[in-house]
């Protein structure tokens, strides 16, 4: 059987079969790997994204628990980050007594993380009652103050005089603080 | 000398099959050129997105943990004040029960309160006064309880009353 073919279609058929050759190479060898990696891609950005928004939101919980906490306990936060000052705790705290003496000694020890200021007090009150009208002001005032043992009394003609230790707790200078 | 009746046509090197197979082919590779730009662009997006996701990740999670650790340290001065606070009205509690604690007819001079005890100077105009309405009431309290007593000038008694709790008693409150 004889086909006869032309020499024009010969080379059509040639010319067909080349491109076809490229599209099918140039497919299997960069369009499916590139089609491969962006499907894997955009499963994983998904994937990121759907992490991201989890850490989003823990954030803005973290952020308003924060904020909370912040405006709950502004006053402790705010009596930690003020440095003792005789001067002004003499001013807040003289009604209480009708003498005081306030003697500051230096930082004791840093304890959890807060240093920890001793200071004597040296004071006369008129009746009990006003030493304890001063412990219930103590909890109100503007640094973290606790009484401490020992607490001396002893009647001195009209007046009481007492004598006790005061522990003044503030933030470490190097600390991060909350300010 | 002609042998046909009609003109001969032209030849062209670009024949109408072949023209059809060009535009057949080019629209194919012009559509894979464009697939193959679409991705490219897209994984270069997703690059992209990727670091833009790394950096707020990191962001985020390095703003969290600041933030927890300013949560842990508010919560650790909020119950350190908590407990200061609650000290000083223990202890105004005990200075109120123990000025309560001295009957009328004994008058203290001198009170001194320490960790672990009580000490009292005073004056009681005899010692069944003292036993009855002070000595017992203490006694209940504290461990141990010593008395010394010591004539006044006008007939009554000095009395110097130490009263004590046992150390473990105390770790153990704290």
């Amino acid at each position: 059987m004889n086909i006869e073919v032309s020499r024009q279609n010969l080379y059509l058929l040639i010319l067909s079969v080349f491109l076809l050759i490229f599209v099918l190479i140039f497919s299997f060898l960069v369009l499916i790997p590139q089609g491969k990696q962006y499907r894997e891609k955009r499963v994983q950005i998904k994937k990121e994204e759907a992490e991201l928004k989890v850490q989003k939101n823990y954030n803005e919980d973290t952020t308003q628990i924060l904020k909370t906490l912040r405006s709950d306990n502004k006053n402790i936060i705010a009596a930690f980050a003020n440095t003792f000052d005789s001067k002004r705790f003499k001013k807040l705290h003289d009604g209480y007594f009708s003498e005081l003496v306030i003697l500051k000694e230096p930082i004791e020890d840093n304890k959890d993380g807060f240093s920890v200021y001793s200071v004597k007090a040296v004071s006369k009150i008129n009746s009990p009652k006003t030493f304890y009208n001063f412990l219930d002001a103590i909890n109100k005032t503007e640094w973290i103050i606790s009484i401490n043992f020992p607490i001396n009394f002893k009647r001195e003609g009209e007046v009481i005089s007492s004598s006790f230790t005061m522990k003044v707790y503030s933030n470490l200078i190097d600390t991060n603080s909350t300010k | 000398m002609t042998y046909s009746y009609i003109k001969p046509r032209t030849k062209s090197l670009i024949t109408s099959e072949l023209k059809l197979l060009f535009i057949f082919f080019f629209i194919t590779i012009i559509m894979l050129l464009m697939t193959y730009l679409f991705l490219t662009y897209k994984n270069y997006a997703f690059k992209q997105d990727h670091i833009y996701i790394e950096k707020s990740k990191n962001d985020f999670s390095d703003n969290t943990n600041k933030m927890n650790s300013d949560i842990k340290f508010i919560e650790k001065q909020v119950a350190i004040s908590k407990k200061i606070f609650t000290q000083n009205t223990v202890l105004k509690d005990s200075i109120t029960n123990m000025f309560d604690l001295v009957p009328e007819r004994i008058t203290l001079s001198e009170a001194k309160l320490l960790k672990n005890g009580l000490i009292l100077y005073g004056i009681t105009p005899n010692k069944d006064v003292y036993n009855f309405m002070l000595q017992a009431p203490l006694h209940s309290i504290f461990h141990h309880t010593y008395s010394s007593f010591y004539p006044a000038e006008n007939g009554w008694l000095y009395f110097v009353s130490k009263n004590y709790i046992d150390e473990d008693e105390i770790s153990e409150e704290e």
